[in-house]
């Protein structure tokens, strides 16, 4: 019975620090409209902040919590609204996401250089000891915590319904003209929503950062927070109380299921249960909190003309660059840099690069957004080492397979989920995946799991050279497959199911089926770009396949362009050659990209200055006559060249 | 020249759409009180009604998009309420949107194209394009290409079939619509308020496509705040007030009715183009 109660002590704790993350959240959406996917890492970064405050610099509490709560935590709120939300007002709805996404994996970088992840850094209770009550040991840091949830309740209930600001702050996104005409400033309003949700992340930051005895990690902080995403999801992003509520109730879960249930476990289990715990909350909150209640949110569509390759014009630079690359294969079989072999990193390149393409046809033909193509990634690599002993022709077919099957059970539930919720739910699963799977000792473990090169009958790809052929083979083969796709029904019905789901449905075609086929079919290239990348790498690991690595990626395709082959392969080489050289500075790259990009949807690649490169590529208007699919074409020699050129650049 | 249809050589066949008894509540608007109205093959059957009267949200249950709270939609003699969209979609259904729902990234043509292989599927085989070489069109693209040709020259679109269909001003875009809609080869087409932001020729010239439609037998039910076009093709015409169907009749009959004049006071009933504020 004490058991019980101690546990449920502990469970209330925790969904107070969960809720007030999640209401900060909240808060934000509410006001601006934006989910920021930045709201963990924000926490991370505040509470590292306090510890190299309190711990490092010997500050005391009250004095470092005045700094970092009300003073930075604030003012960074302020500028991210003003410097990089505001501009992006009437962009596609895409953008906001992918700048919190940017500024995520901003943050988790600027953390890891500046506080190095070798240190164990312990962050204390900000009132440490316990006492006891009805037999139930009870930490001064829970009753804070929950005593602060408390406040932070009231506080936002008050300043909602009983200052103007908190009715401004209601109606914002319900009809930002009626507030304009009311006289307040939606930009005000908006800019007030970043910074209370900034300041509720640093405080469940700082107060989760406390639970944590053996030290703070900065991946696994920034995760902790995203626990609170799962309440938020069940109060629809707007309900406070329901946020709360749902909050507790998954504080409490989660106690619960560790202690009672996860002794019983299997010893590795025990260790990956918890872990996923927070995603499977998250994972099932979004695909069970009924679609009608979900509100509407923008639609992740980039309205823009799609430049269609033909048939020859695909071939042709197909062709050219298989030159390319086996004259690459054969110069420079010897080059070494950092210790890796140039050929190497051209092989991990065309690996990515078919990431690449299975984004390209899943987020920018389809329009779903997935930033869980690294968890397959990692699966395809896991199954190719596993089946017949690694390195084998079977493990490339099978771990396309699994994955393919593992991506229509993904898609399934989440089909009827659109932009916003699809991106949620996909980085549920990501982080579910490698937190829960990789990082399992049976699976990739401490040291990585060993992947051989393929050997067919009569023939090994063992050398660089071979396997690089390889790679670059299967690239080519799923180019063309993604190019030829685009240009066939199945393209058309991609796209035109992205533009308008109600017209997809009232022509006859069926939305759910084509959604789950589509991801299945992404992840099952992500799978087979895993597999090939074990093969190219010898021996992968968890590190390999992060979600942030993923997120990361999926930002360099957004920039380059998501709706073009050389888009993908762009991202491709610009993650490659930044990990080789600078593997800590890849977040801050890709925040920058996307940042820089900012309201251009077409990303770098669907820019107009580029477009007007290629001679007769002036894109279709309103008059011009019906030959824009040739048109089309041309400027994507243009960008064909360019891709081929960048290759040639980055492989010598 | 009132009452165009009931076209000769077109047998009055069962109703291809009968709605009985629907109703819909949003919130506390009920948008649509037991509604009950049908349409014939061979007519263009009118629906009008003020601004809010439940003639897109009829639509929206007739083409499976939203469920009613009660009755009940026969479509060909087939009870279809429990059916999604596609499936509707696949016995002869086919509607425009009056917030218009192009495919804005595809070319015009390539709208109707989609239509056009709503049918096909996706395993499509294309070995003999391979054979003749690239470029080469296999023989159901190049029938379908030529079908699509022939549709976008129906509704007048043959000049702009390789624009972007986002790019177009709002009266080429209901064309596009409607083309699209011609594509599925419908039975029943459902038409939400296709002649706002045509021009009065552009407007005389879907009337007579619309008379055409039906004399080869489509069943058409059209929604219009252009009066004139309405009164000319329409034959009946149901009037929709607050979710209540308050008049159905020949166009001389609903004309001459009391409580719709009473339904359109403040509006203009033989007005042309009536704001049909798009939601
Ligand atoms: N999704 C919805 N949620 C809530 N109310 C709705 C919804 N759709 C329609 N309504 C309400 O139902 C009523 C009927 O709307 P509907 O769009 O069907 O009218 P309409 O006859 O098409 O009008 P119009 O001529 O302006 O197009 C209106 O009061 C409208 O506000
Ligand atoms: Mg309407």
């Amino acid at each position: 019975m004490s058991d019980f109660l101690q546990y449920t002590v502990f469970g209330v704790m925790l969904g107070a620090g969960f809720a007030i993350a999640a209401t900060g959240l909240v808060v934000t959406y509410a006001a601006s409209g934006v989910f920021n996917f930045a709201h963990g890492a924000v926490g991370m970064t505040a509470a590292f902040l306090y510890w190299e405050l309190v711990v490092h610099d010997h500050v005391p509490v009250p004095l470092a919590l005045v700094v970092v709560l009300l003073v930075v935590a604030p003012l960074f709120g302020a500028l991210v609204e003003r410097v990089l939300m505001r501009r992006l007002h009437g962009a596609s709805a895409e953008r906001p996401v992918l700048v919190t996404l940017g500024l995520l994996v901003i943050l988790t970088g600027v953390a890891t250089l500046v506080w190095s992840p070798t240190v164990t850094r312990v962050v204390n209770p900000l009132v440490a000891g316990t006492f006891r009550l009805v037999g139930v040991n009870i930490e001064y840091q829970y009753v804070i915590t929950v005593g602060l949830a408390a406040v932070v309740a009231v506080a936002l209930r008050l300043l909602f319904f009983s200052t103007r600001t908190g009715l401004a702050l209601r109606a914002v996104v319900d009809d930002p003209d009626l507030l304009a005409m009311a006289g307040a400033s939606p930009n005000r309003v908006s800019q007030l929503g970043w910074v209370l949700g900034f300041v509720l992340a640093a405080l469940a930051g700082v107060l989760i950062a406390g639970t944590q005895s053996t030290g703070v990690n900065i991946a696994a902080l920034t995760l902790l927070v995203v626990n609170g995403y799962a309440a938020a999801v069940v109060g629809r992003l707007r309900n406070i109380p329901v946020t709360f509520a749902a909050a507790v109730g998954i504080g409490l879960a989660e106690s619960y299921v560790n202690s009672y249930a996860v002794p019983h476990l299997a010893q590795n289990l025990q260790t990956d249960v918890p872990l996923v715990l927070p995603m499977i909350f998250f994972f099932v909150a979004l695909v069970t909190v009924p679609a009608a209640r979900l509100r509407a949110v923008g639609r992740l569509t980039t309205v823009r003309a799609q430049r269609l390759v033909g048939a020859r014009q695909a071939a042709l630079s197909g062709i050219a660059f298989a030159v390319v690359v086996v004259l690459c294969a054969v110069a420079l079989a010897g080059d070494q840099s950092n210790g890796t072999t140039v050929l190497d990193l051209a092989g991990q390149v065309m690996a990515f690069g078919i990431v690449g393409l299975s984004l390209v046809l899943v987020t920018g033909y389809a329009g779903q957004v997935s930033l869980c193509q690294f968890a397959f990634m990692g699966i395809g690599a896991f199954v190719m080492g596993k089946v017949a002993g690694g390195g084998s022709l079977l493990g490339l077919v099978a771990a396309a397979g699994v994955c393919g099957v593992l991506g229509a059970l993904v898609a399934l539930p989440t089909v009827r989920l659109r932009d916003l919720y699809l991106a949620l739910a996909t980085f549920a699963f990501a982080d579910a995946v490698a937190t829960g799977f990789f990082a399992d000792v049976h699976v990739f473990g401490s040291g990585g799991l060993t992947v051989g090169r393929v050997v067919l009958p009569g023939l090994s790809f063992g050398g660089d050279r071979a396997e690089l052929l390889l790679v670059a083979g299967c690239f080519l083969g799923c180019a063309w497959l993604v190019l030829a796709l685009r240009r066939s029904l199945v393209g058309r019905r991609l796209v035109a199911l992205n533009d308008s789901p109600a017209a997809f449905a009232t022509v006859g075609l069926n939305v759910p089926a084509t959604r789950v086929v589509v991801f299945a079919v992404g992840a099952a290239m992500a799978g087979l770009a895993g597999a090939l990348y074990g093969t190219v790498e010898g021996v992968v690991g968890t590190s390999d396949f992060s979600v942030f690595a993923g997120v990361i990626f999926f930002l360099f395709v957004t920039t380059w362009s998501v709706r073009s082959v050389g888009g993908a392969l762009l991202a491709s080489i610009t993650y490659v050659v930044l990990a080789n050289v600078w593997d800590n500075g890849l977040g801050l790259f890709a925040g920058a990209g996307v940042i820089l990009v900012g309201r251009a949807a077409a990303g770098i690649l669907g820019a107009e200055p580029l477009q007007r490169f290629a001679p007769l590529a002036s894109r279709s208007t309103g008059r011009s006559g019906p030959a824009g699919e040739a048109l089309g074409a041309d400027s994507r020699a243009a960008e064909g060249a360019f891709a081929l050129g960048s290759e040639a650049r980055a492989a010598g | 020249m009132p009452g165009v249809p009931g076209v000769p050589g077109v047998a009055d066949g069962p109703a291809a759409l009968v709605v009985s008894g629907v109703s819909v509540r949003f919130g506390g608007v009920l948008a649509l009180d037991d509604v009950s109205l049908e349409a014939a093959p061979g007519h263009v059957t009118g629906l009008i009604g003020p601004n809010g009267a439940g003639k897109t949200t009829l639509f929206n249950v007739v083409s499976g998009l939203h469920h009613p709270d009660h009755g009940t939609v026969h479509l060909f003699g087939r009870d279809v309420t429990a059916l999604a969209p596609p499936a509707r979609a696949r016995l002869g259904l086919a509607r425009t949107f009056q917030r218009l729902e192009l495919f804005g990234s595809l070319t015009v043509e390539e709208n109707v194209l989609v239509g056009l292989e709503s049918t096909a599927v996706w395993w499509h085989r294309r070995h003999r394009r391979r054979r003749q070489g690239p470029g080469a069109l296999d023989e159901a693209d190049r029938r379908r290409a030529a079908r699509a040709a022939r549709i976008l020259a129906e509704v007048g679109l043959t000049s702009v079939a390789g624009v972007q269909a986002s790019t177009l001003p709002t009266g080429l875009a209901r064309m596009a619509e409607l083309a699209r809609a011609l594509a599925i080869d419908p039975r029943l087409l459902l038409l939400d308020e296709p002649g706002s932001g045509l021009d009065r020729a552009e407007s005389a010239a879907l009337g007579d496509l619309l008379v055409r439609l039906a004399s080869s037998g489509v069943a058409v039910l059209l929604v219009e705040h252009d009066m004139e076009l309405v009164m000319r093709v329409c034959d009946p015409i149901h009037v929709l007030d607050f979710g209540h169907v308050i008049a159905s009749g020949a166009p001389a009959e609903v004309r001459e009715d009391p409580a719709v004049q009473a339904a359109y006071l403040g509006a203009v009933p033989d007005g042309v183009g009536v704001a049909g504020g798009d939601r």
